[in-house]
């Protein structure tokens, strides 16, 4: 049995399909992204499972039971928000135990259960400070503790890490992946971010247009794109001309033919970009003038490479 | 040019403080030198100083009942515009943003209508159905609710735009609150200044309003002040200067108040308006 279950929920608004017969089971403690462009239905299937959304068809199972006609406020789901969402007039502590409060638990396991929690997110002493008094990251952290703190059936996230800067959103994501794995709370997160998704999902579920284009491991979605929407969304791609139809490879997985040696495309280097251990050298073809571009191997590039200078590609032979 | 620079704001801003404090100095002085105004000079600038005139009236038993009319007639006042404007208000940002211009427009009818308009419009359809409703001072009630509106309307929108509304009702939601607990636990102690203001507002909009007491004959502090410059004039103008005292008082506190919200609540310029 699955922990949590969404079958042929659709949704509507007005004329626009956001949600479209979305059917995907998740498995106790799994963490499933639903990564997709702004629009695609993700939030709208979050929102849905949390209760703040009506769904016109289908239905929610949590474990057996059908949720769907459930408010928001009896589902216990912990959900977490791109925005901070701490109570401003709360201090961190009253925040986090906040969810305990409103189902009536006793002052003091709720101080004793607020004080595990922000230890858990390694915030312990900062239970006293209001929200404005810390960083953004360190709020969602606190955000994190306050949806765990009921122990939720399934933890909910939004975009939390897009709010964030880059090196935040790194500890951040690590965190929500080590709370996922230690607690073993299920775990849906909903993000437009495909590096964010590869990093952190056990199963990626690919959304475009309300209907869901493909789920599976991040290394599946990856390598084995079920739709060209996946293999473009999913990573870089180049799309090639081979013979009367065109075939999509990725740009690592392209190589520079060396001197001499027969190329299946010919092309003008029009820009080269080092990025440390990778450089990548994008190409017009000659045939048909469309843009490629290749990730080679820094070490391994011959020096006489140029802008403007004519270069032979092929797939690389595994 | 740099001296004519600077002293034009200066210049500017002597005038405006003569123009706003100088009625006031004549006032205290009316009210508070028992000199005869016809004598009442730059040589008598510091003598007989007195605030009997205000003492008694201050003692006056029709003074104290008007006030306790008014300050009751306020506190319903604020009670019932609460009642109905902080759900309203928040119902129209939260589920119908579309429809915030026709409450907007509705909460400032009060400038359009004239007081009179609405008192004999609404008293002519009372003293036929419901006379008793028109003889209690607590019918002042709805019409003060009307008159002070658009102050509590203005006060709580800009309070709930500087929240992150829908979030934290939704996080409130999830974590397992009730709708009446999320308002409760949630937006209402978010919303402390706003509401503090609000209320301030309406009471000085109740202390301060002449007309309609005055059509329907009731005895609030306005229509005694008015009557009392008749028999004791020096006391009603001394009282006249205390309730501004007493208001800028509050108005004070209030803006420190709002100051130390905005600090941990991110409430910001939220406009006290314009004080009747």
């Amino acid at each position: 049995m699955s922990a949590l279950e969404f079958v042929n929920v659709s949704k509507s608004f007005g004329d626009v399909n956001a949600l479209n017969n979305f059917t995907i089971a998740l498995e106790q403690g799994e963490l499933v992204s639903l990564l997709g462009p702004s629009g695609c239905g993700k939030t709208t299937a979050l929102r849905i499972a949390a209760g703040f959304e009506t769904s016109d068809t289908g239905s929610i199972l949590l474990g057996s039971t059908n949720i769907i006609s459930l408010p928001a406020h009896q589902r216990r789901m912990g959900m977490v928000f791109q925005s901070y969402s701490l109570f401003p007039h709360l201090n961190i502590r009253d925040n986090v135990a906040f969810g305990l409060k409103v189902r009536g638990v006793p002052g003091d396991v709720r101080k004793k259960r607020a004080g595990e929690m922000l230890d858990l997110v390694r915030l312990s002493d900062l239970g006293h400070r209001m929200p404005h008094q810390i960083s953004g990251g360190q709020q969602q952290r606190v955000a994190l503790a306050r949806a765990l703190a009921t122990e939720p059936h399934v933890l909910l996230l939004d975009e939390p890490l897009s709010a964030l800067d880059a090196k935040i959103r790194v500890e951040v994501r690590d965190e929500i992946r080590r709370l996922n794995r230690d607690l073993g709370v299920t775990t849906m997160f909903v993000t437009h971010d495909q590096d964010e998704a590869m990093s952190i999902s056990d199963r990626i579920c690919v959304m475009n247009n309300g209907v869901i284009e493909q789920i599976g491991s991040p290394r599946d979605v990856y390598n084995n794109p079920a739709t060209s929407f996946v293999a473009h969304f999913v990573g870089s791609i180049n799309s090639l001309p081979r013979g009367n139809t065109r075939v999509l490879i990725r740009p690592e997985n392209l190589v520079l033919a060396t001197h001499g040696e027969i190329a299946q495309w010919r092309g003008a280097v029009t820009d080269i970009t080092f990025v440390g251990a990778f450089t990548k050298i994008s190409v017009v073809l000659d045939n048909d003038k469309s843009s490629v571009s290749v990730l080679a191997i820094s070490s391994q590039i011959d020096h006489n490479i140029a802008i403007g200078k004519n270069i032979g590609i092929n797939e690389e032979i595994r | 040019m740099k001296f004519v620079a600077k002293i034009w704001p200066r210049l500017y801003i002597a005038i405006a403080i003569v123009f706003f404090v100088a009625p006031l100095l004549s006032m205290a002085r009316f009210a508070f030198q028992r000199i005869p105004v016809i004598s009442l000079g730059k040589d008598n600038l510091f003598k007989r100083w007195t605030i009997d005139g205000l003492l008694t009236t201050l003692r006056d038993p029709e003074f104290l009942h008007s006030l306790s009319v008014s300050l009751k007639v306020a506190f319903f006042t604020v009670l019932v515009l609460l009642f109905l404007m902080v759900p309203t208000t928040l119902w129209v940002h939260l589920s119908a943003p579309r429809w915030r211009g026709v409450v907007e427009t509705v909460t400032i009818l009060p400038y359009v209508v004239p007081p009179i308009a609405l008192v004999v419009g609404v008293s002519g359809t009372y003293r036929s159905i419901a006379p008793w409703f028109l003889a209690s001072n607590y019918s002042l009630v709805p019409f003060y609710a009307i008159l002070a509106m658009p102050f509590t309307f203005r006060s709580l929108d800009v309070g709930i735009k500087a929240l992150d509304l829908r979030t934290l009702v939704d996080a409130a939601k999830s974590l397992g609150a009730s709708s009446l607990r999320v308002m409760w636990n949630v937006l209402l102690p978010n919303l402390r200044t706003s509401l503090i203001n609000a209320a301030f507002l309406t009471i000085t909009v109740v202390l301060g309003e002449f007309t309609i007491a005055s059509l329907l004959l009731k005895r609030t502090l306005p229509m005694y002040m008015a009557q009392a410059q008749g028999s004791e004039p020096q006391g009603a103008l001394g009282l006249g200067l205390l309730i501004l005292v007493l208001t800028t008082i509050l108005f004070t506190l209030v803006s420190i108040i709002r100051k130390k919200d905005s600090k941990s609540i991110n409430v910001k310029n939220i406009n006290v308006g314009m004080v009747p």
